[in-house]
């Protein structure tokens, strides 16, 4: 995720990321970013509309909305969390190999929501996923430009 | 919990009444678990061994089938399902809290209970087949409800009609569920041939075949936690789920999966170890080891 804006790359240790938003060019997967608690060892297409139906609930915890669904026959409790104004969320992919540089990435997808599934248990605010997105106001509020006021308004006299 | 046909509570209810309790598709791969009862006053109970209610398992469908009907259409006899879907079964029995079909089991019949009971209808005796040991399920039962006399029995539904009426309830009802199940799945080449269920029914084990997929493993008709869906473990991409590495710790066995795999879904590069993931957060601010994030500079 970054807030990057349209057609920005990040470059680090030789490695360049394409961030690419609001672009034809782009599939946009708004609602089907899936984030599951388990690690499936497997990278590649699969027919997961056909397979993963996530159903909506009554239930709201810490004002999420509830989520169910199964895999592999376990029960999934997750919610729908959207990205702040101002955020995209980027689905990345190498660059074809005949590429010259191979470390170099390129936006397939973009999505400006994300969905969080625990086993078992109801999303709660505590959860470390939930909890990751406070980092969007710290670092808002971390690189904001400090003005003279601010300086004056927590001088201690 | 599921339920049909249930009248208005007759007059015959508010005298002391007898209860018989079983299941059908206890064993199957596939398909729901359904508990029956049926019950009666206690003054029926001699029509009721007239009317040749067997083992169901002994009757033949049509034969099944005629007997539900007239039951159903006796006014003397009440009756209730708990269709148990197989989605339940495998999310209950691979839980982080792992819960077994006998509890499954026992807690259905114990709601089947308080649901007629709550309607009204004086229980005195509950006849059930035994699930799990004998006397610890009667005391189990016993507890729960200190105004009934329970009589657990192995092979009860051959050994008293009201178990025998119960059981052909519940066998009917699982296999018109099955017949009728809605797959939810949306995959085109899906069938219907389920066969029996039964683990060692050549069409069961067929179907299971055909509809096998690597990654999501089988439709969510099949309970994942019977043994005979590990034997085809090795024809899925491996999954690997938090509790289950705990598990393993607790047994004392490899500690190979043993990571943190909420990290894990984010960063799947062979090159990095679990002690990496364990590790990188350490020194950082507290802040971000909270929420498990970490500065990502290899990837």
């Amino acid at each position: 995720m970054d807030g990057g804006d349209e057609g920005s790359s990040v470059t680090a240790s030789h490695k360049t990321v394409e961030l690419i938003r609001d672009s034809a060019a782009v599939v946009d997967l708004t609602g089907k970013v899936h984030q599951l608690p388990c690690c499936i060892k497997y990278d590649g297409p699969t027919s997961v509309s056909d397979y993963f139906k996530p159903k909506s609930t009554d239930m709201e915890v810490d004002g999420l909305k509830v989520e169910e669904a199964h895999f592999r026959g376990r029960k999934l409790h997750g919610t729908t969390i959207a990205l702040p104004e101002g955020y995209s969320g980027f689905i990345l992919g190498k660059k074809s190999p005949e590429e010259k540089n191979p470390d170099c990435w390129e936006t397939r997808a973009t999505s400006r929501n994300v969905t969080v599934w625990n086993h078992d248990d109801v999303p709660s605010k505590d959860d470390a996923f939930v909890r990751a997105f406070h980092w969007f106001a710290v670092s808002k509020t971390l690189h904001q430009t400090v003005t003279a006021e601010d300086l004056e308004s927590t001088c201690i006299d | 919990m599921g339920s049909e046909g249930l009248p208005p509570l007759p007059k015959w209810a508010s005298n002391p009444c007898i209860m018989g309790i079983d299941e059908a598709g206890r064993g199957p791969v596939l398909g729901p678990m359904v508990y029956g009862c049926l019950y009666c006053a206690h003054s029926y109970q001699k029509t009721l061994s007239t009317l040749k209610f067997a083992d169901s398992k002994t009757l033949k469908e049509e034969k099944r089938e005629e007997l539900f009907e007239n039951l159903k259409a006796d006014e003397s006899i009440g009756w209730a399902v708990d269709v148990i879907d197989p989605r339940e079964l495998s999310a209950k029995m691979l839980k982080k809290n792992k819960i077994n079909l006998n509890e499954i089991s026992h807690e259905s019949a114990i709601g089947l209970i308080n649901k007629t009971l709550s309607m009204g209808v004086l229980l005195t005796e509950v006849y059930l087949d035994t699930v799990g040991d004998t006397e610890k399920y009667r005391i189990k039962l016993s507890e729960r409800f200190p105004n009934i006399k329970f009589v657990v029995a192995k092979k009860a539904d051959s050994l008293y009609p009201v178990v025998s009426g119960a059981s052909i309830v519940a066998k009917v009802t699982r296999d018109r569920a099955l017949r009728e199940w809605t797959l939810d799945e949306t995959v085109e080449e899906l069938h219907r041939s389920f066969g029996s269920g039964y683990p060692g029914d050549p069409q069961t084990k067929a179907w299971l075949k055909d509809h096998k997929h690597s990654v999501f493993g089988f439709p969510s008709l099949v309970r994942f936690s019977w043994g005979t869906c590990t034997s085809y473990y090795k024809d899925f991409v491996e999954v690997l789920w938090e509790c289950d590495a705990a598990d393993e710790d607790d047994n004392g066995k490899t500690n190979k999966r043993q990571m943190k795999l909420t990290s894990a879904g984010f960063t799947s590069s062979k090159k990095r170890k679990s002690e990496e993931i364990e590790s990188s957060s350490k020194g950082r601010c507290k802040f971000f080891q909270a929420r498990k994030l970490e500065l990502l500079s290899d990837f």
